[in-house]
């Protein structure tokens, strides 16, 4: 398996030069690159129609708030060589440009209306109804790290007290009937 | 005859005895509980020996299980549902999602107090509720029945501005418009 991926990371590289980022040590069949984000296109036509990597695993986005920085990653796969080619790119946390690619896989416009509305991130070229699983959502969206959910939620849905005295559920029946709690029943009770 | 006030009460008896013997329940799951459904139907469990049936459509349904958790967006359609059914019609809350948002308590698109949307006749808590839960849950919803304490519908008619005034606030401007269902 090292050896298919050596392969295919130097055939890469070669029409490649612009990939900053690699690592082989993968577990198993993994192979990752890292490169900017005007290359993506380009890298993911070489992998579909040169190298034979015709399956678009997923699309997906990791949010480095520290870095401010989203780094999406596109995972393909070749059933011929049985390998994972993970194809990093980093962008801009606040202006979130990205080339739209759903003329090479066309599944992959549904992963880009998932990332546009949990992420925030603008495809250009995007041709897709406004709306993907979410109805009149007006917070920042929901996927993104800053994003605080709880808070969110607190605010927006109505909450049920919860028990006042806090103790063992088992107690407060028992205390409530007038029994004892049974010994078993002590053991596991705070 | 009917006017009479001890025959109404002799007419109530019979109503509920016929309506407690048979429970039609809309084939509709909203969460993961929707599961727990098929098991309870079928020959191990069999919940036609007590009238619980499933249905088809909301016209012809009794019983509106909310099985799980119950999102924002399926909301409004849970509300449609709930209001296009025909009298008499109960709700019955089902797993702890309902009761207090369980384990989606701090999610941003989870409803977690049930009852503030819609009236509840009976909840069945657990994650999951067990068959054998779901069946004493429904047996406690007939004695309800035959107690004729189970006016659900008819608290939604009394308070309907609070209901919906509840529903507003969480579904904003694309609240359900208020329609003539019963035709």
């Amino acid at each position: 398996m090292e050896e298919i991926k050596n392969k295919i990371y130097q055939r890469l590289t070669e029409a490649f030069p612009e990939i900053t980022e690699h690592k082989l040590d993968f577990p198993y069949n993994r192979l990752d690159v890292k490169i900017p984000k005007n290359k993506v296109p380009a890298i993911l036509f070489y992998l579909k129609d040169e190298m034979g990597f015709k399956h678009l695993v997923h699309i997906t986005c990791v949010d480095w708030i520290e870095e401010e920085k989203f780094e999406l990653i596109f995972i393909v796969w070749s059933p011929k060589e049985k390998v994972k080619v993970f194809v990093r790119t980093e962008l801009d946390r606040n202006n979130p440009v990205m080339d739209n690619i759903d003329m090479i896989w066309r599944q992959a416009n549904t992963y880009e209306r998932e990332l546009r509305e949990m992420f925030g991130i603008q495809f250009e070229g995007l041709v897709a109804p406004k709306e993907f699983i979410l109805e009149d959502w007006d917070d920042i969206p929901p996927m993104r790290r800053d994003f605080d959910t709880e808070a969110y939620a607190k605010k927006r849905f109505f909450e049920r007290p919860g028990r006042e005295d806090a103790k063992d559920v088992r107690q407060t029946i028992a205390e409530r009937t007038g029994e004892s709690l049974p010994d078993f029943a002590k053991k596991y009770s705070r | 005859m009917v006017n009479d006030k001890n025959s109404q009460k002799i007419v109530d008896i019979i109503q509920n005895f016929a309506r407690k013997h048979s429970l039609f329940v809309l084939a509709y799951g909203t969460g993961c509980g929707a599961i727990e459904i098929p098991p309870t139907m079928t020959s191990r469990y069999d919940a036609e020996r007590f009238g619980i049936r499933g249905a088809a459509t909301p016209r012809q349904a009794d019983v509106l299980l909310i099985t799980g958790y119950l999102t924002t967006k399926t909301l409004k359609r849970v509300i449609r549902v709930y209001e296009q059914m025909q009298d008499p019609k109960y709700v019955i809350g089902f797993g702890s999602c309902t009761i207090n948002g369980g384990m989606y308590w701090d999610s941003y698109n989870t409803i977690k107090v049930l009852d503030k949307y819609l009236p509840v006749d009976i909840y069945i808590n657990g994650c999951m509720p067990r068959p054998e839960a779901v069946i004493e849950g429904f047996i406690k919803l007939q004695k309800k029945i035959a107690e004729g304490r189970a006016d659900g519908a008819k608290q939604y008619k009394e308070n309907f501005e609070w209901y919906r005034a509840n529903q507003k606030k969480v579904l904003g401007p694309t609240t359900p418009h208020i329609q003539e269902y019963n035709w």
